[in-house]
């Protein structure tokens, strides 16, 4: 046995460093854990709680439990029996007397379109039902959509606590009334088109700030202090400016009777009747985004870039490389890091942006951060609207798993 | 740990005071030269009358923010201005007040009972009528392509050989279809009937003709004030719009545009108290103020929408020149109207129960539509 080294007031060395250690991990802990508390409370739990709407349909379960109950023994193949009917008709009957049947109106309607005059016309007549009769005819004598099983199938399916036929949805599938998941008519697909649309415009954006970002930022990187400084501001200018007021001023410049077309026409490059369309399509939503979001591409590649040693170039040189060759095998590589990082940025940003494209892109500007909005906003459809929003949190999530397969996120210098 | 009770006490000393200033009811409406006639016209009289503070705050419409205000329990809004549909939405959903109509409001200055003065019986329980406003269509008389012909039909909107052009166009299906509809020859009063028991398809294929047409083409807008902003920039020869804007352009602004009222849309706005809001009792008088005979009649000095209440128009027609152009002057307001005898030759009266209940499948198709634009 090895002897024991003491500290000075006695205790075992060995017992001393663990505890200074383990002091020093919780003052570390300590330090950061109002940030911990709040990225937690402020945003992990609200997120899952929002995507927990997607799935989550209790109350609809809560307000109709008797009737989801007695329907479960209803095949569907014929209409429901009295058993149902009844149940219906007193639970119906006990969320008017609440004035709940509105919000039972407003998610059958989603289910299937018609429900919402259908609950309202009911609950007023309700009053007028005789106990005694046949409910399901009385139901019929109101409305004669009660006659059509597709809504009492609608019923069924509606008060389910939980459902995953948001996320068909999200991707233009229907789950119809005997269970078959199949597309939704062509006429009435759009979710598709824009998840395209949508990447296709994040990749087409990130690519053109790359273009533009490289020369800037490799001048910015060589150029002495004192100028850079002022290239600097100006690549960072629309950072200090809002989103609306810039997107504002792109209208201006860019529309048919704007300062670039009446700058061409006066210059007699393009002729008065011959105005070139840059903005309400894809033209006006790939400059405007790409001008918003360079600032994204340049800062990483700048930093990347200025740690370079010029001298690197010069050695290149002298042993016989065309700057051409130096660039592609000495330059260009070194970048990298930059490039990835400026790249998934841009790329990231412009997946959720929808603002910007819906001001400038025209019939073309709908992105699917838009049909978000839309649901968020105006159909206050907000399962849909938080499956297509988990959708593409996991489309963004794969995107970064893939950057770390392909580059490694260790790889990925931000400055 | 005593520090942290001080410094807390302290702020909570700071705070109280300004939790208990005068009274004030915050008012959410669409904005621009609408919320400017509100403020003008009832909001800024009734807070001289009773010193009760009125704050106007501008939206986009929709339900999602009262809704979220009401789940977070930290509601803000007072009042708010929808349009039919979202009365009914909101209603159902439980976030607005219900109201006792005849006992909450008053009788008109004509004596008539609130509900018998109103143009309309309510959509839901939870509104009360504020204004009649059309969408119709405007158009550029500059413009050169018009060949000293000018469009005054919904037909000629949907005839871009004839007048060639661009095209604006409100973004949401709302309003386009009804316009695609009667321009195909279906009569105004027959437009949701047509769609209830056909579908939106023919309404569609109007519109699809006239944006792909070589000589037409479409672009949208979303904000009321766009659509004369556009025919003054050129952006587009003909834009349907909100009547009283592009009054506003004409009137105030001296813009270069004509109306055309064939196959408008008349369509109703209206208040809702929000239930719960911060300042309840005290909007309620607010609203009755609002929405009485002079203070919808004063509204009418500054846009020409109608107001809802019959006897507001009395007193209109009885003060011609009613209307107050800060550029123009006095002006004749009673032509303007969306519910001229002139104006509603042949006119579609919105179905805001249509649209609630076909809301999904339309918005689908709509947005379908438009993406393979």
């Amino acid at each position: 046995m090895s002897a024991e080294i003491r500290t000075s007031d006695g205790e075992l060395l060995s017992v001393k460093l663990r505890k200074v250690e383990r002091r020093r991990r919780t003052t570390a802990f300590l330090l950061a854990a109002p940030l911990l508390f709040f990225i937690v409370f402020a945003y992990v739990i609200p997120i899952f709680q929002m995507l927990g709407r997607s799935v989550d349909n209790v109350q609809m379960n809560e307000f109709l439990s008797e009737t989801h109950e007695v329907m479960q023994i209803w095949d569907g193949t014929e209409m429901p029996g009295e058993d149902v009917t009844s149940t219906f008709f007193y639970e119906l009957k006990g969320l008017v007397e609440e004035k709940n049947h509105g919000k039972i109106a407003t998610r059958l309607n989603y289910e299937k379109g018609g429900f919402t005059s259908l609950i309202k016309k009911t609950a007023r007549k309700l009053k007028d039902f005789d106990e005694n009769g046949n409910f399901l005819d009385q139901f019929i004598n109101v409305h004669k959509k009660w006659g059509d099983i597709e809504y009492w199938l609608a019923l069924k399916r509606g008060t389910d606590a939980y459902h995953f036929r948001k996320y068909l949805t999200t991707f233009d599938y229907e789950q119809k009334f005997d269970g078959s998941i199949e597309r939704i008519p062509e006429k009435k697909r759009i979710n598709v088109t824009l998840w395209l649309r949508t990447i296709f415009v994040a990749a087409g954006v990130t690519f053109c700030c790359f273009l533009l970002a490289y020369p800037i930022s490799h001048l910015l990187s060589v150029l002495p202090t004192r100028y850079s400084n002022l290239l600097m501001i100006c690549v960072l200018l629309p950072f200090w400016t809002s989103l609306l007021v810039r997107t504002s001023s792109w209208m201006v410049l860019l529309q048919k009777q704007g300062v670039l077309n009446d700058t061409l026409v006066s210059l007699g490059i393009v002729a008065d009747e011959g105005r070139l369309e840059l903005m309400y399509n894809m033209t006006g939503t790939f400059i405007a985004m790409t001008q918003i979001l360079l600032p994204f591409m340049v800062l990483p590649l700048y930093s990347v870039m200025k740690t370079i040693p010029p001298s690197l170039m010069r050695a290149a040189t002298s042993m016989g490389a065309t700057p051409f060759l130096a660039f592609r095998k000495i330059y260009f590589p070194l970048t990298y890091a930059g490039i990835s990082a400026g790249s998934i940025l841009v790329f990231v940003l412009s997946i959720g942006y929808y603002i910007t494209p819906a001001l400038v892109g025209g019939a073309k500007g709908t992105l699917i951060s838009n049909r978000i909005a839309y649901h968020m906003q105006q159909s206050l459809d907000w399962s849909l609207a938080t499956a297509m929003a988990a959708v593409l949190l996991v489309a963004v999530l794969i995107v970064y798993w893939l950057y770390n397969k392909i580059v490694g996120i260790d790889n990925m210098r931000l400055g | 740990m005593l520090r942290l009770t001080k410094i807390m006490s302290l702020a909570a000393l700071l705070v109280a005071p300004t939790m208990a200033t005068a009274a004030e009811v915050n008012v959410v409406s669409w904005g621009g030269a609408y919320t400017e006639s509100q403020k003008l016209g009832y909001g800024d009289p009734y807070q001289e009358k009773s010193g009760v503070q009125v704050n106007w705050i501008d939206y986009s419409g929709g339900l999602s923010e009262i809704k979220a205000q009401v789940e977070s329990g930290a509601i803000t809004w007072d009042i708010i201005d929808v349009y039919a549909r979202d009365t009914i939405i909101g209603c159902d959903e439980g976030l607005f007040v219900e109201f006792d109509f005849d006992n909450d409001f008053p009788a008109g200055v004509n004596g008539m009972k609130a509900s018998d003065d109103f143009f309309a019986p309510m959509p839901s329980d939870c509104a009360v009528g504020n204004i009649l406003y059309s969408w119709n269509y405007a158009y550029n008389t500059d413009n050169i392509n018009f060949d000293g012909s000018y469009p005054d039909s919904m037909e000629d909107f949907f005839n871009p050989s004839k007048y060639p052009g661009v095209r604006s166009l409100y973004s949401s299906a709302m309003s386009n279809l009804e316009f695609a509809l009667v321009a195909d020859g279906v009569p105004g009063a027959d437009v949701y009937d047509y769609m209830e028991e056909n579908g939106i398809d023919r309404a569609l294929d109007k519109l699809s003709e006239l944006c792909n047409d070589p000589n037409g083409g479409c672009i949208f807008w979303s904000a009321g004030a766009q659509p004369p902003e556009q025919l003054v920039s050129g952006e587009a020869i003909m834009a349907t719009g909100w009547n009283g804007r592009h009054f506003n352009a004409i009137v105030n602004e001296g813009s270069p545009m004509k109306m055309v009222w064939d196959g408008q849309i008349l369509d109703y706005e209206y208040f809702v108290l929000v239930k719960g809001g911060p300042n309840q009792a005290e909007a309620m008088e607010a609203l009755k103020y609002f929405t009485s005979s002079e203070g919808l009649a004063g509204s009418a000095k500054h846009i020409a929408y109608a107001p809802f209440r019959i006897s507001s128009l009395d007193i209109i027609m009885a003060d011609e020149p009613w209307f107050n152009s800060p550029q123009a002057g006095a002006v004749e307001i009673m032509p303007h109207m969306p519910t001229a005898p002139a104006n509603t030759k042949n006119y579609v009266l919105m179905n805001p129960e249509w649209y609630a209940d076909n809301n999904t499948d339309i918005n689908d198709a709509w947005e379908a539509w438009k993406a393979n634009l």
